[in-house]
């Protein structure tokens, strides 16, 4: 690690040449990375975890191929219709920004991978990486701008929202007109949200695989789109404290002193605090919390391990040489910080965010159990906690696998990379 | 070493302080609040949501609401903020329902520190005819004249706050007097404000601070230095819901919550430290990877789920008779006090057998693979090499020579575990139905019942303070190359 952190600072003209472009400050940390990802690939345990996360990703962006109540195509004898595609963004139907976010990935990840192909082809100079990076930067932008309703008087004409009309019902009323329409539905024609009381608390049966809840709303796909809740809550909560705590941190450890002194003492009051208290008590304060809510509070209240791994080994690293080096060479902190030590510093923590998002996904479950999550979109725990209160078992089972299997696989994932990482922490 | 731990003590003090502060800002910032106003007590004209606002004051003022979180700029007020602020709630100037509601209630927060500023202009709108604003004034003035009573509750005061209270009391009784309808002649409302104008002239040096006594008022008059008054005084308040106190409850409570965390941190240790040493031992083998194989998916599994699985299958809510092994939740069951001492016992540990499993399964994996690890360590040290050499047994090189420095890493952990264990009992005692601190505080979080999550919360936290002071003794005991000094 001391090797590839001398050539970081990028000063000897002389620096063997290892990887990517000479002088580029991310060059040796690519190469650290390729072995990380050379002994990753070697860790079969940790390759399940990492297949299954794509698969859950999968899961979770495509659940509106495999569950809602909107057909894929529709024709009552006037033109062809595509419901499916129309409902994706409408807000009425899904209320979550959530759900809005994965299905713009549903949609532009097949035309990403589209440009990636052809990239090579068209437009030769262009890196793989930044044909990613301005998909995302697009993706935000597309997310966000269709998140506002209406700026000043006007209208934003991304936001969708349109009257939703079930078309599973419509159905089956023209078949009991007989004149059936022409419709190809996803394999499962619920919406995660749609309620009726004529079958509530159903056992799993041939339409609704794992069962019906209280409200008659369909258990798979709760699980389907609980997916994406957990997903985001873990990797959004995780991203939160893991910045938190690496600015923190970092500023503690380089600076010492009186900043040192101040986080520590926030760290030891902030550790010595039972966070699930703490969580707790804001989750409930908070009137109409949201999803978003949560998210943040996990996030503004998990930071310490990450701040302290990374105070750890910036006091470490602050007297090597590479460090005095950049110095000498009159970089100011923010660049000997961030471009210099940090890259050598971030892999301790980046193993602990990863066993970050399977707790994180742990804490936002027992919230809902507790009936203080966000009671509008489809959480596992609030399914688990209706299967206790009811003593149904398939609303027990169902949601319990499904949080035991998510936490296992960030669980097993991060214990593959930090193998990956550092092979002498092995245990 | 006892001025190591006297050390450790006083530099808890900070911490403790830190703590206490950071959730009083957490519990007074967040939105929402206890003992919400829902009547909209319009000043002009409701005589109803006069006396619900009169209740609702009272309430604020017992427990403090009224003042502000952590600094207190009142005497800074000024005479025009306050025309200001009085003509919106007065309905002089138009204003949405929402912002004259706030306003109402902010003025009724200002208490005595808008007295002067109320007086002047009430005398003011008066001279100029304007009728509205001085009835108005007149209105808040009623409501933040009056003094307030020193621990009214106390049925034995001390002589002094007698005295105090009772000229408070008459004081209270007076200026209650004043006040007029809004229908009321003109003469009839003269009257009184006249009346108001000759009390205001007695007791006017009460409203004029002096340097000191600002300074006094900016640090001490407020929410965050009266609890911790109060505190100090270990008076945890009552509880908002109970109108019991807090501390009182909470020692009541913390039995059912300390037999449930102490024994599963405990029988955790006794499980883990054997299991560490043996996967150690036998590193590499079958058993060692299944058993770490099995204590990862336990590490994995929310013990929400296993307790309503277990819950379901093997408690006396079973489907299955033969299965009815526990009961479905509680500490003891309902004949508790007729059983003899070791029934007793029996019965409590019945009671308690799957909520501390469930409370401990989950700390096993991180426990005893930390054990593993820091045995291993030493193991491959010269001083065990130096052990066998000599030749001593393989039992007495692992379980003396090895297991002491071995245990160092899981000692350290013990000051994580513990809350991580508080907390999950939260969860645990919910399920369950334990009726401990945990439980009380989801109920207490339900009903915003602010007093019993400050208390719970500090409570917690000086257990978890006590604790790491524990593995620091105990680090101590365990390795003589520590040192404190």
């Amino acid at each position: 690690m001391a090797n590839a952190a001398l050539e970081t600072s990028g000063t000897p003209p002389t620096a063997p040449e290892t990887a990517g472009a000479p002088g580029a400050p991310d060059a040796p940390a690519l190469a650290q990375g390729r072995a990380v990802l050379r002994r990753l690939a070697r860790n079969r345990i940790a390759l399940w975890g990492l297949y299954a996360v794509i698969g859950l990703v999968l899961v979770a962006t495509g659940a509106p191929l495999f569950a809602l109540n909107q057909p894929f195509y529709w024709n009552v004898g006037h033109g062809a219709e595509f419901p499916w595609l129309r409902a994706l963004f409408n807000r009425l139907l899904f209320e979550n920004s959530v759900d809005i976010l994965f299905n713009l990935l549903l949609v532009t990840v097949p035309l990403a991978a589209l440009a990636l192909a052809v990239r090579r082809r068209l437009y030769p100079s262009w890196s793989a990486a930044r044909v990613v990076g301005r998909y995302f930067a697009l993706l935000g932008i597309l997310f966000l701008s269709s998140s506002v309703s209406s700026v000043g008087s006007w209208e934003n004409p991304l936001h969708f929202t349109e009257k939703v009309v079930n078309y599973r019902l419509e159905r089956e009323r023209l078949i009991g007109e007989g004149h059936p329409p022409l419709a190809w539905f996803p394999p499962l024609p619920y919406s995660y949200r749609e309620t009726s009381p004529t079958r509530s608390l159903e056992p799993p049966n041939r339409t609704h695989w794992l069962g019906t809840d209280t409200e008659g709303r369909d258990v798979f796909c709760r699980m389907l789109y609980g997916t994406r809740i957990s997903l985001t809550i873990g990797v959004v909560a995780v991203a939160i404290y893991v910045s938190i705590g690496v600015a923190l941190g970092a500023l503690a450890g380089y600076f010492g002193g009186w900043v040192d002194l101040l986080v520590s003492r926030l760290i030891e009051v902030m550790i010595t605090f039972p966070s699930f208290f703490l969580i707790l008590t804001l989750a409930a304060l908070i009137e109409q919390r949201s999803i978003f809510h949560v998210m943040l509070i996990i996030g503004l209240t998990r930071w310490t391990g990450v701040a302290r791994l990374v105070r750890a080994e910036f006091l470490r690293q602050k007297s090597l040489d590479y460090v005095q080096a950049a110095l000498a060479m009159g970089f100011r902190p923010a660049r000997v910080i961030f471009l210099h030590i940090l890259p050598n510093a971030i892999a301790p923590a980046l193993v602990s965010a990863t066993f970050g998002i399977a707790s994180a996904i742990l804490i936002e479950s027992s919230l809902s159990f507790l009936g203080v999550g966000d009671l509008s979109v489809a959480s596992w725990g609030e399914t688990l906690n209706t299967g206790r209160v009811q003593q149904k078992l398939w609303l027990v089972l169902a949601p319990g696998a499904a949080i035991f299997f998510v936490v296992t696989v960030f669980n097993l994932l991060g214990e593959g990379i930090r193998d990956a990482l550092d092979p002498k922490l092995r245990v | 070493m006892r001025t190591y731990i006297l050390r450790r003590l006083l530099l808890m003090i900070p911490t403790f302080f830190g703590i206490s502060l950071l959730i009083f800002l957490v519990l007074n910032l967040a939105p929402g609040r206890p003992g919400k106003q829902s009547e909209s007590a319009d000043v002009v004209s409701n005589a109803r949501g006069e006396a619900t606002s009169e209740s609702f004051k009272l309430f604020r003022e017992q427990f403090n609401l009224d003042k502000p979180v952590l600094f207190n700029t009142r005497f800074l007020l000024t005479t025009d903020e306050l025309r200001h602020q009085l003509e919106v709630a007065g309905q002089v100037v138009p204003a949405t329902i929402q912002e004259r509601m706030a306003l109402q209630e902010q003025l009724e927060d200002l208490g005595s520190y808008a007295v002067p500023h109320l007086m002047q202009v009430m005398s003011d709108a008066d001279r100029a005819g304007q009728g509205a604003l001085r009835d108005t004034a007149a209105y808040f003035l009623r409501l933040n004249a009056p003094r307030r009573l020193i621990d009214p509750y106390n049925p034995a005061p001390a002589p002094e706050v007698r005295a105090y209270n009772d000229s408070v009391s008459s004081e209270r009784s007076r200026l209650s007097r004043l006040r007029y309808a809004f229908e009321a002649p003109e003469s009839e409302k003269h009257e009184v404000i006249l009346a108001w104008q000759r009390w205001y002239e007695e007791v006017r040096e009460r409203f004029q601070y002096s340097g000191p006594q600002k300074l006094r008022i900016f640090f001490l008059d407020t929410r965050f230095a009266t609890y911790w008054s109060n505190l100090l005084r270990l008076n945890f308040g009552v509880s908002l819901a109970t109108r019991e106190p807090v501390l009182s409850t909470l020692a009541s409570k913390l039995r059912y919550s300390l037999s449930l965390s102490v024994v599963s941190l405990l029988l955790a240790y006794a499980i883990s430290i054997p299991l560490g040493i043996l996967s150690a031992v036998r590193r590499g083998t079958l058993g060692d990877r299944a058993l770490t194989t099995v204590l990862f998916m336990l590490y994995s599994l929310p013990s929400f789920f296993v307790a309503t699985l277990l819950l379901y299958f093997i408690s006396e809510g079973s489907n299955w008779p033969a299965l009815r092994w526990f009961p479905t939740g509680g500490f003891q069951s309902p004949g508790f006090e007729d059983l003899t001492t070791f029934g007793k016992i029996a019965d409590v540990a019945w009671h308690l057998v799957l909520p501390i499993g469930c409370l401990t399964y989950g700390s096993l994996a991180a426990l005893s693979r930390y054990m593993r690890t820091g045995l291993l360590e030493v193991i491959q040290s010269d001083y065990i090499r130096t052990a066998r050499a000599k030749g001593l047994p393989e039992s007495l090189v692992i379980g003396k020579h090895a297991l002491r420095n071995g245990l160092l890493p899981i000692l350290t952990l013990l000051s994580e575990l513990l809350p991580a264990v508080l907390g999950g009992s939260v969860i645990i005692e919910y399920i369950f139905g334990i009726p401990g601190i945990g439980q009380w505080t989801v109920e207490s979080i339900y009903q915003r019942d602010y007093n019993v999550i400050m208390g719970v919360q500090l409570l917690s936290t000086i257990l978890v303070l006590l604790g790491i002071l524990l593995t620091d003794i105990s680090y101590a005991l365990v390795d003589p190359r520590i040192r404190y000094h």
